[in-house]
């Protein structure tokens, strides 16, 4: 029963027809059941592969491209900062997966929240009866400027349940151009995974915060690069900021 | 409580629900991107691909209804057809020969869950119905991220016989694949 319809199959599954073409072909589909079919059984060839652990952080940065999509420039430096404006909640720390760019008063308040959570561990710690309390380990470190950059930088790390949660702020920050993000890395023996970008406000400051699941790395060290643009996966611009931490923390 | 159908929460991804789009994610992260790994031989490489589809999805990039078949289908579909771009523009990081082995042993492979197990034995056992041509063309159209017109220029037939012997392969797969599915074991003797 194969028609001259039947026959475009392979090219449609290749990406190869075009728009007139394309559209043609997916009314025959409505209509073919035998071409349906076999659409339909290229959705199991996957299974012929080995299953493979995604990349450590894959989805937070997967997510934060596809919603970024809508979400750039926002007009954060248009806006007063309001001293009365409220905190985020505690849950958006554990969201999980997300990165997101926060505007610096957003992100000191998520910065206290989380010391916050540190701080209400190590007052239970002390009370001989407190239940047992997760095991949470903080961490602050200043980021060092490259030569001939004149930003400045801190990173909190806060181990949390397996889970880390990283927050970068920056300051006095050169403004980007095009395309041009700053990107946070992780790395461990000189092998970096990217933890999400900014791009600075008009006052110069950025912050990302980032959110790793299962952490079991032990991360040496944290560095900020000025990359071309978004979503590498690997550095190709220069380190701007870069600081040790202490990969047992 | 009933699991929402993968269409109906496309429809929702439709109208901007991010919730939505991150559970399609979660479904199809694991079988997408170990298929893009086998495919591309590159982690980062599947990363990006996957990323693409998902920013198509998003932004309704080729739109889905079930009038195309299965959306899991069409999602590979266009994990496929984003790896074979990547694998042209050749946009492979240049990673030094001995930090790649490095990186691929690095739990590069999970357990198998039952699920996961059971597909593949499936799926296993339907490629094994194919002649050694068709699981060839197979292979290459799918795992190799050949386009058809590279395959007609490596094997040296004419463009119009490799689209019909892909075309052949895959509707044999879907039949053998059928019984597999419907029958449990299927009798290696029997004809297709």
């Amino acid at each position: 029963m194969t028609n001259a319809n039947c026959d475009q199959l392979i090219d449609y599954l290749n990406g190869t027809l075009n728009e007139e073409e394309q559209k043609q072909f997916e009314a025959h589909l409505a209509e073919c059941p035998e071409c349906r079919e076999i659409v339909d059984a290229t959705g199991e060839l996957p299974y012929l592969a080995d299953p493979a652990a995604p990349n450590p952080g894959m989805k937070a940065r997967i997510l934060d491209a596809v919603f970024d999509e809508e979400e750039q420039p926002a007009p954060l430096a248009e806006e007063p900062i309001k001293r009365d404006k409220p905190a985020p909640p505690a849950a958006m720390a554990k969201r999980g997966f997300r990165t997101s760019k926060w505007t610096p008063l957003v992100a000191a308040a998520l910065l206290v929240s989380l010391l916050g959570n540190a701080y209400a561990f190590y007052e239970l710690s002390d009370q001989p009866d407190a239940p047992a309390a997760p095991e949470v380990a903080f961490e602050t470190v200043d980021l060092q400027a490259s030569e001939a950059f004149e930003g400045t930088g801190t990173a909190a790390l806060v181990h949390e349940e397996g889970a880390l949660n990283l927050l970068v702020q920056a300051n006095q920050l050169e403004p980007t151009s095009g395309d041009q993000v700053y990107q946070v890395w992780l790395l461990k023996d000189g092998q970096p995974i990217p933890t999400g970008a900014f791009t600075p406000s008009q006052e110069n400051e950025g912050a990302v915060f980032f959110s790793l699941e299962e952490d079991t790395e032990g991360w040496d060290t944290i560095a900020v690069t000025l990359e071309p643009n978004r979503g590498n996966t690997a550095p190709q611009g220069e380190i701007v900021l870069s600081a040790a931490i202490d990969p047992e923390a | 409580m009933e699991k929402i159908s993968d269409a109906l929460l496309y429809e929702r991804v439709r109208g901007k629900d991010k919730a939505a789009l991150e559970e399609l994610y979660d479904r199809y992260e694991k079988m997408l991107f170990s298929y893009l790994c086998k495919m591309t031989g590159d982690r980062d490489l599947a990363e990006e691909a996957l990323q693409e589809v998902f920013v198509k999805v998003w932004r309704g990039v080729g739109s889905y209804d079930e009038s195309k078949g299965k959306f899991v289908a069409w999602l590979v579909t266009m994990s496929r057809n984003a790896a074979v771009d990547l694998i042209r523009k050749q946009k492979k990081p240049s990673v030094p020969l001995d930090e790649i082995a490095e990186v691929e042993s690095t739990d590069s492979s999970v357990e198998e869950t039952a699920e996961w197990q059971e597909k593949s034995e499936q799926i296993h056992q339907a490629v094994r119905h194919l002649s050694e041509e068709q699981q060839k063309m197979v292979h290459l159209f799918y795992f190799k991220g050949y386009t058809h017109e590279t395959i007609a220029e490596k094997c040296g037939i004419p463009l119009g016989t490799v689209k019909s012997r892909i075309r052949l392969a895959l509707k044999k797969l879907k039949t053998s694949l059928q019984m597999v599915q419907e029958g449990g074991v299927l009798d290696d003797k029997r004809e297709l």
